[in-house]
């Protein structure tokens, strides 16, 4: 396996991502996308565009829910918002991301010792 | 917002969507020419940084899971849409279907009313027919009621056993008699059914099981509703039931006609009170009766197999008990519906219902082919069009589903219209009904199961149109269909190929079905000319039952004194007589013989014969020679000596090599009394067409006295003509007795038990092979024409070289030949392998039937041929010009 792939994104991935992003403060689309690139430091390679489907996904599981406004340059936007069920899944997935995490950790220490 | 409302707002939803994205990328533009990159490349970059906006779109849309729905909506637009384009191709389509699920649904429809739609009971998946075949020879017959107790008695695999034997009686009430059909039960039938009344009560086990012990009838709905108008009153009226009277309990409920298939139960009586006024006890006690109809509920996880052997073991102690009646039976247990009418059909109602379902299957598939073919054709027309599509990015997957829905979409379409020709073929076939004034009920009613059997057939005949054309389509060249610039190619021979192997299989298919409906013709033809050994011409038949209007035995031999010398002046009656029943009509007589002085051997049974009871004049009347002896005369009366007059049979299987005049039988006990035969009649059919020869014997009327006459007459002029006159003679002695089965013999006999059965299956199978021929027929047609328009081309060539049109007929038509002789060919190995299973359904033709199996596939070959000529004939006139400048 070549090391300079960039690595895909495992299922939920994104979608724990926005939860979180969204957690701080409310977004539109296209700052969620900025923020997310800027803050993996571009370690993570994503399509800007595969937050849409994502987002919609999360739309429909009633995670976060949408309001229309009008942005600085006159456009009508959406912005995104975390709702309280958003807020107890990313909890959960957190934690459960946290704990594999620590699972795999362990793993690979071991096999270094 | 509930998933429905989304879905129909989701044009707002994807709509929101394309802003947005729209958003995303100006805003990433600004940005990127913000930061100091050249406008016209910031365009670009912003929209690789995005990804593939298309896709990208399509899987946001699919997050909302509407994918499926969107594209089968959209080939089902699609797909109307081209079928109203081309309205030829479509109407050639939907009929073709239509015919084909049409026959299908008539089919099924009958098989459904006949055996698979069961009785309105409880537990009626598990409700068995329990009958005895009297021998291994034998078909199953219904059981006596003794030997229905002591089944009951010894029960161990049935939840429960009840019965009943159905009769014809008169009931009285209100200064008016009619005839009813009977049913009579032990007490627990109603309970056992599960059945409700709909007024008053039923009778509750044990109740009238003893004899007389009850004198209570329960009304079938339908009666009630036509007799006595609905009321209400009728609980606790008295009714006068075969001169006994009776208390009317209660009504049964609307939806349970009877237990018995095809008849309407009047009356329901308890089973002490069979016999009527007549007082016999025998009914209740003669173990050679075979009258009583034994239903049984199967325990819950025995199998039918195992309840026969639980039966048997009872059997062969009731044989060792009563050697003379019940030795050698074999029990069965038959599934309800395969016992309708009778336990006997149960062999021959499975394989009938197969048959029929098969040659029916035969002729959808012959249908489909056609559609199949038809779809074909379409599919080279359309080849640029499914090519564009494919570059274009859609699936092989999605193609094959677009066509496939094209031919769904006709199926449903002939569906609708196929159920409705199959209704309407259904009411068709109910007026073929048995005749007499029996209340036959035949129900085709379109019921769940119809409509789920019609639904499969529907899809099935869709899928099976449509997937040769779709598979077609995977080996569809891309680059060469849009470089060929939709032309159609001529050199295609897979694709001939594939056409005319359908073809052939086509042929294959409704030879089949026609070898079968040949068979059915000739089989009907066999019957109508199998000897009955009575004449049945100019023979005018009128059934009279005096009991119903309150006649003891006096009073109607004094009625019938006066109306056969009546009879027997009118101009153009040649002999008038009495009898007790027609030949091969729907009741009779029938028991056990013992000859007089002859030990029945230690395993032998006495053997049965069927009797009836006649007047003097009748051998006269029916044409039925007496080969020996004498025929009764007006001194055989009820005071002289009994005598009998027996059939060849009888003779020859009595006192075989002996001469059987003034010898003495008995049909009561071994020990007499007996009857001593004065003469020997010709042997004759009695119950039904099919029988073997069978013992039978004939009792003087006077000495064997029954309600039921029938007036017989020997007619010079064609019998139907006489029958007002002879009507306004009963009146004239008797206005209010009621006649009934009023008509000439040839009509009698085309009743259930004579050619009605041989008459259904030939018209059926005849209009079935008929759909088949012109079908496959239309199928050949369209091949060969098909295939000569390819080759207009290559044929103007050759006639533009001087080849002479002769020539051309000839090349057309050999393609037509080849193809005939290979579907035919296949066709007949495969009903030579087949039709041996018809043949337990054959009268008097073989299933080898050389007339048939040269005929009709002569036939079957000579009406295609004659199908290919035309396209043969217009293949010789194509003009070479028109022909070559099509290049």
């Amino acid at each position: 396996m070549k090391d300079a792939e960039p690595r895909n994104l495992f299922p939920g991935a994104l979608e724990m991502m926005i939860l979180r992003t969204l957690k701080r403060q409310p977004l539109h689309g296209y700052a969620l996308a900025q923020h997310i690139k800027k803050t993996s430091n571009g370690l993570l390679q994503i399509e800007e565009g595969s937050l849409y489907p994502a987002l919609q996904r999360l739309l429909r599981a009633e995670l976060v829910k949408a309001e229309w406004g009008i942005s600085p340059t006159n456009r009508r936007v959406r912005t995104y918002k975390l709702t309280v069920a958003g807020a107890k899944h990313l909890e959960r997935e957190v934690s459960s991301f946290e704990r594999m995490l620590e699972g795999i950790t362990r793993v690979l220490a071991r096999g270094e010792s | 917002m509930n998933r429905l409302k989304q879905f129909f707002l989701r044009r707002d939803l994807y709509h929101d969507l394309d802003d947005e994205i729209a958003f995303h990328l100006e805003e990433r533009e600004r940005e990127l020419v913000a930061g100091g990159m050249p406008a016209s490349e910031a365009h670009a970059a912003a929209y690789r940084e995005f990804g593939n906006v298309g896709l990208l779109k399509e899987s946001a849309r699919e997050a909302w899971g509407w994918r499926w729905l969107e594209d089968l909506s959209a080939d089902l637009r699609f797909g109307a849409r081209m079928l109203r384009k081309a309205p030829g191709f479509t109407i050639a389509a939907i009929i073709t279907l239509a015919l084909g699920i049409g026959a299908n649904t008539a089919v099924f429809s009958m098989a459904n009313a006949l055996v698979f739609r069961p009785l309105p009971v409880k537990d009626a998946g598990r409700l068995m027919v329990v009958a005895a075949r009297p021998s291994q020879y034998d078909p199953p017959f219904p059981l006596s009621y003794a030997a229905f107790l002591d089944f009951q008695r010894a029960n161990n695999v049935f939840v429960e056993m009840t019965g009943y034997a159905l009769n014809l009686d008169g009931l009285g009430s209100q200064e008016h008699a009619d005839r009813v059909v009977a049913c009579y039960t032990p007490g627990n039938f109603f309970t056992m059914l599960g059945l409700r009344p709909a007024l008053g009560r039923l009778f509750v086990p044990g109740e009238g099981d003893a004899r007389r012990s009850a004198p209570f009838i329960v009304l079938g709905y339908s009666y009630w509703q036509r007799r006595f108008a609905s009321d209400q009153k009728v609980v606790g009226q008295t009714v006068n039931l075969d001169g006994q009277a009776v208390t009317v309990i209660g009504v049964v409920e609307k939806a349970f006609k009877g237990p018995y298939a095809m008849i309407d139960v009047d009356v329901y009586a308890p089973v002490g009170m069979y016999g009527g006024a007549t007082g016999s006890t025998s009914f209740l006690t003669a173990r050679e009766n075979s009258d009583f109809r034994v239903l049984a509920t199967l325990k819950p996880g025995l199998t039918t197999e195992q309840a026969e052997s639980a039966l048997n073991v009872v059997a062969r102690q009731l044989g060792q008990q009563y050697p003379q009646t019940d030795q050698g039976r074999i029990m069965r247990v038959i599934p309800e519906g395969l016992a309708r009418p009778e336990p006997a059909v149960s062999d021959s109602s499975k394989l009938v219902t197969t048959v029929f379902l098969l040659m029916v299957a035969l002729v959808l598939l012959v249908a489909c082919i056609n559609v199949a073919n038809l779809l074909l054709a379409r599919a080279t027309a359309r080849a640029k069009e499914m090519a564009v599509r494919a570059a274009v990015g859609a699936g092989r997957l999605r193609l094959i589903r677009q066509s496939l829905t094209e031919s769904i979409l006709l199926a449903v379409a002939g569906g609708a219209v196929g159920a409705v020709i199959g209704n309407w073929a259904c009411r068709a076939l109910e007026q073929l009904r048995p005749i007499g004034d029996f209340p036959i009920r035949i129900g085709f009613t379109f019921d769940w199961r119809v409509f789920s059997y019609v639904t499969a057939i529907v899809l099935a005949a869709g899928v099976l149109a449509g997937l040769v054309p779709a598979l077609r389509m995977r080996r569809t060249n891309l680059v060469e269909t849009l470089r060929e610039g939709g032309r159609t190619v001529i050199g295609d021979s897979g694709h001939h190929w594939l056409r005319n192997f359908l073809v052939i299989g086509q042929l294959a298919g409704s030879l089949i079905v026609l070898v079968a409906a040949g068979l059915f013709v000739r089989s009907l033809a066999g019957a109508e000319s199998v000897d009955l050994g009575f004449e049945r011409r100019n023979v005018l038949n009128v059934g009279m039952n005096p009991a119903q209007q309150g006649y003891d035995q006096p009073r109607a031999e004094a009625f019938f004194r006066v109306l056969l010398r009546k009879v027997r002046a009118l101009p153009g009656v040649q002999s008038a007589s009495l009898a007790f029943s027609v030949p091969i009509s729907y009741y009779n007589d029938g028991g056990v013989v013992y000859a007089e002085g002859q030990e029945l051997t230690a395993k032998g049974r006495a053997p049965g014969a069927g009797f009836n009871s006649v007047s003097p004049g009748y051998f006269e009347t029916l044409g039925i020679p007496i080969l020996q002896g004498r025929a009764f005369n007006d001194t055989d009366t009820a005071g002289t000596n009994p005598v009998a007059v027996i059939n060849e049979e009888m003779a020859k299987r009595l006192w075989p090599g002996q001469d059987p005049m003034g010898r003495r039988f008995s049909s009561i006990s071994a020990s007499g009394p007996f009857v001593t035969v004065v003469g020997v009649a010709r042997n004759a059919k009695y119950n039904v067409i099919s029988e073997e020869s069978r013992m039978y014997f004939y009792l003087p009327l006077t000495q064997n006295y029954k309600q039921i006459h029938m007036l017989q007459l020997r007619t010079s002029l064609p019998p139907e003509t006489l029958i007002p006159t002879i009507e306004a003679q009963v009146r004239e002695i008797d206005p209010n007795l009621p006649m009934f089965d009023v008509m000439g013999m040839e009509k009698s006999l085309q009743g259930g038990n004579g050619f009605l059965l041989y008459k259904m299956a030939a018209a059926l199978a005849g209009i079935l092979g008929a759909l088949g021929l012109v079908l496959a027929v239309v199928g050949v047609y369209g091949v060969v024409s098909y295939t000569a328009s390819l080759r207009k081309h290559e044929i103007g060539v050759r006639m533009a070289l001087g080849a002479h049109p002769r020539k051309i007929f000839g090349l057309v038509l050999r393609q037509a030949v080849i193809l005939i002789s290979a579907g035919v060919g296949f066709g007949l190995a495969a009903t030579l392998g087949v039709t041996r299973f018809l043949s337990s359904l054959l009268v008097g033709v073989s299933s080898y039937d050389p007339a048939t199996l040269v005929g009709v596939p002569a036939l079957l070959s000579v009406v295609a041929l004659v199908a290919c000529y035309l396209p043969a004939r217009r293949a010789t006139r194509v003009d070479p010009m028109v022909a070559l400048r099509y290049e």
